[in-house]
């Protein structure tokens, strides 16, 4: 469920936690339906509904008649009276329902949530009493309950943002506290419950924990790393749609060269080159001599990880009969790399892989050059055939912290959405897990600790022909073979979405995430004298 | 095993006899040959007859058939690979079945891959590579290590986790 903007209700949050006397609000989404019901009777109303179908449901049937022609609505302001009459008419002789017991719990003290909420004052004074009936009405009253939790938490959760970003931290701390509170009111297994409830641990620690102590991605945490990653690879399509556009573009690329070197940023569990290594052990003509750099985190438990996979994947390319050589580059971040560490042939040729790291080149040190420019740089100077990339398509790099949050929360709660309707997984937690870390990147971290700075497609596009980089086409197979990735996949939401020869995967029309692939803009030198890069003559 | 007959409608006693004497199981060839020209499913089938044709129906080359089938010439050089990463049935069964059902249904609604349906070089490709990450996954799981093992996503030894939604009934 994506969040409702904010048209839904009349009036907003308030931001002053004085007491406010205020209008009778009414609800926006009744009156869009003619109904005018003001915020405080909604409980009320719902209620009433709920016994009026169940007085129709055991009424006898001369009563239901004289409903029938007598229940008509003339006032339709006043629907909690015209409920009223028709349930007094219906005369029932069972004692009057009120809360079921369950949702009693649900009414919070009126001291925790502030009288701007007025809703729960009315609540506050419905007596508790067992009932041993309405199972089915009582989920209807707490569906009725969640959507309007939900809502309010999505407002409560902007303005805490907007708070954090104005630096009253104290009023966010509270609206922390009254966030949690309505968090118990909603489902959080699914939905926007769940997306919310990530948001605000991730709001809590930006406020709650001292400044610096937030680490984004460290060593300790590799092994983790890799088992979450894992399982997103599983649990969505959005990973194996990198992978297999990326190696299409690439096989593409090294078309008709006998030697060839695939320089990873980074492997992981090198889930992307099986594919690969079979697809160019079927091309005609043979396979190549294939050379795999494959850079990632040292491994802090002593176990060689980088070199393992490199085994592995030496292992398929040996029973497929494909020529292959691996070499590991352990940097704890992609700057630290050199290219000299790469070891380039000048004969063969090049492709460079980044599946969403580039991004985290992005965070700008005003003492050094950007690390972006050094490390595009050393690409292009490398004898690129071509370069794969793929990043999220989200705009989390910008500089105000609440549009960078307002665009995270739309971001996140519809890869959730997308998440829910894939098949059952039993380890789809851990791939939740995964997201929310990167959640808790874009949200609690500032600085350097910040690694997942997404940009979208557009800005990337800017940066690479900035740099140096023109873009290649991804071909109609690309997107043959995207399509039909997809299609095997039970759930009809994701689609794919070619974008000036880039593809894009999203759901129900929502890009989130997007593939492209680049060549290195040959130096033009011009005819007289030498310009170096800096503008000088030579 | 008892081969049931059906009495022929035929009066004469030495037609009847004749017919008798003929047993499938004693001309191996006639019965692979009939064996290479069925669907996944009836294959699957007739090697739960009997031991001998369950002998026959494990030889890879009649899923061979069964997978390209449809595909011609098959690309050159797919055997040695196939049969690296563990085989035609099992690609048949890992990859190539539910592939053609998904993509099957959703293009042709109504019509089952019993019907000779063609499939295009494309998901050729796009099994093979399937498969290949099956693959790479299983060796993961048995050499230890390396991560992708402990619980993998409940699948059995039959699929690797990362194909495990292939193996999902389709909501279409």
């Amino acid at each position: 469920m994506v969040p409702y903007d904010s048209d839904g209700l009349a009036g907003s949050a308030p931001s002053s936690s004085s007491s406010i006397t205020k209008p009778p609000q009414i609800d926006g989404l009744l009156a869009g339906a003619g109904y005018k019901v003001p915020s405080s009777e909604l409980r009320h109303v719902a209620q009433r509904l709920e016994r009026l179908e169940t007085a129709m449901l055991n009424s006898a049937s001369h009563q239901l008649s004289l409903l029938a022609s007598d229940a008509v609505l003339y006032n339709p302001s006043d629907l909690s009276t015209w409920v009223d009459s028709l349930l007094s008419e219906l005369n029932q002789s069972q004692p009057l329902p009120s809360l079921p017991s369950d949702l009693s719990d649900l009414v919070p003290n009126s001291t925790a949530l502030d009288s701007s909420w007025g809703m729960e004052h009315s609540l506050s004074q419905q007596q508790n009493q067992n009932i041993s009936q309405h199972q089915q009405n009582q989920l209807m009253v707490v569906t009725a309950l969640e959507e309007d939790s939900a809502i309010r938490l999505v407002h409560m959760l902007m303005t805490c943002a907007e708070s954090v970003q104005r630096g009253e931290l104290a009023l966010a701390a509270s609206l922390i506290e009254n966030m949690q509170g309505l968090l118990t009111r909603v489902n959080t297994g699914c939905g926007i419950g769940k997306v919310a409830g990530y948001f605000i641990n991730a709001l809590s620690r930006r406020i709650f924990a001292p400044a610096g102590s937030i680490s984004g991605v460290g060593s300790c945490y590799t092994y983790e790393n890799e088992l979450l990653y894992h399982h997103y690879y599983e649990a969505c399509p959005y990973l194996k749609f990198a992978h297999f556009t990326a190696n299409q573009a690439i096989l593409e690329a090294f078309e008709g060269h006998d030697c060839v070197h695939v320089v990873d940023f980074n492997l992981m569990h090198g889930l992307q080159w099986p594919a690969l290594i079979q697809a160019l052990a079927l091309r005609p003509g043979g396979p190549p001599l294939l050379r795999l750099t494959g850079i990632g985190p040292p491994s802090s438990d002593g176990r060689d990880s980088l070199r393992e996979i490199g085994l592995r994947l030496a292992d398929l390319a040996r029973s497929v009969n494909v020529r292959f050589a691996f070499r590991g580059v352990a940097a704890a971040r992609l700057e630290d790399v050199k290219p000299w560490m790469l070891q380039v042939n000048p004969k063969e040729a090049v492709a460079v892989n980044s599946i969403m790291q580039l991004h985290k080149l992005l965070a700008s040190d005003p003492t050094r050059n950007p690390a972006i420019d050094i490390v595009l740089n050393w690409i292009r100077n490398l004898n690129l055939k071509i370069m794969t990339a793929v990043e999220q398509e989200a705009d989390h790099n910008q500089s105000g912290f609440l549009d960078r949050f307002t665009e995270a929360l739309y971001y996140y709660s519809t890869m959730f959405d997308s998440l829910e309707a894939c098949a059952h997984h039993p380890e789809k937690v851990l791939a939740e897990m995964y997201i929310q870390r990167e959640i808790c990147n874009v949200v609690s971290c500032e600085g350097s600790a910040r690694v997942e700075r997404h940009e979208p497609l557009a800005k990337w596009r800017t940066r690479l022909t900035g740099a140096g980089f023109r873009p290649l086409h991804l071909g109609s197979n690309a997107f043959k073979q995207a399509s039909m990735l997809l299609t095997l996949f039970s759930s009809e939401g994701y689609s794919v979405e070619e974008n000036e020869g880039c593809l894009t995967l999203g759901w129900h029309s929502r890009p989130l995430i997007a593939a492209s692939a680049w060549q290195a803009v040959p130096d033009v030198e011009p005819a007289l004298g030498v310009i170096d890069n800096n503008g000088v003559v030579l | 095993m008892h081969h049931h007959h059906h009495h022929p409608h035929v009066s004469s006693p030495h037609a009847t006899q004749k017919r008798l004497k003929f047993c499938i199981n004693d001309h191996i060839d006639i019965l692979i040959e009939i064996l290479k020209r069925l669907d996944g499913r009836s294959l699957g089938v007739a090697a739960c007859v009997c031991r001998l044709w369950c002998t026959i129906a494990r030889n890879d080359s009649l899923w061979e058939d069964l997978c390209f089938r449809h595909v011609s010439p098959p690309p050159s050089g797919v055997r040695a690979v196939v049969v690296a990463l563990g085989g035609y049935k099992r690609l048949y069964m890992v990859c190539v079945r539910p592939v053609l059902s998904r993509l099957g249904r959703r293009l042709r609604l109504g019509d089952s891959d019993r019907v000779g349906r063609v499939w295009t070089r494309d998901e050729v490709q796009l099994s093979l590579s399937l498969f290949c990450v099956d693959y790479y996954e299983r060796l993961g799981r048995l050499g230890g290590g390396g991560g992708g093992s402990g619980g993998g996503g409940g699948g059995g030894d039959t699929s690797a986790a990362s194909l495990m939604f292939l193996c999902k009934p389709v909501n279409v």
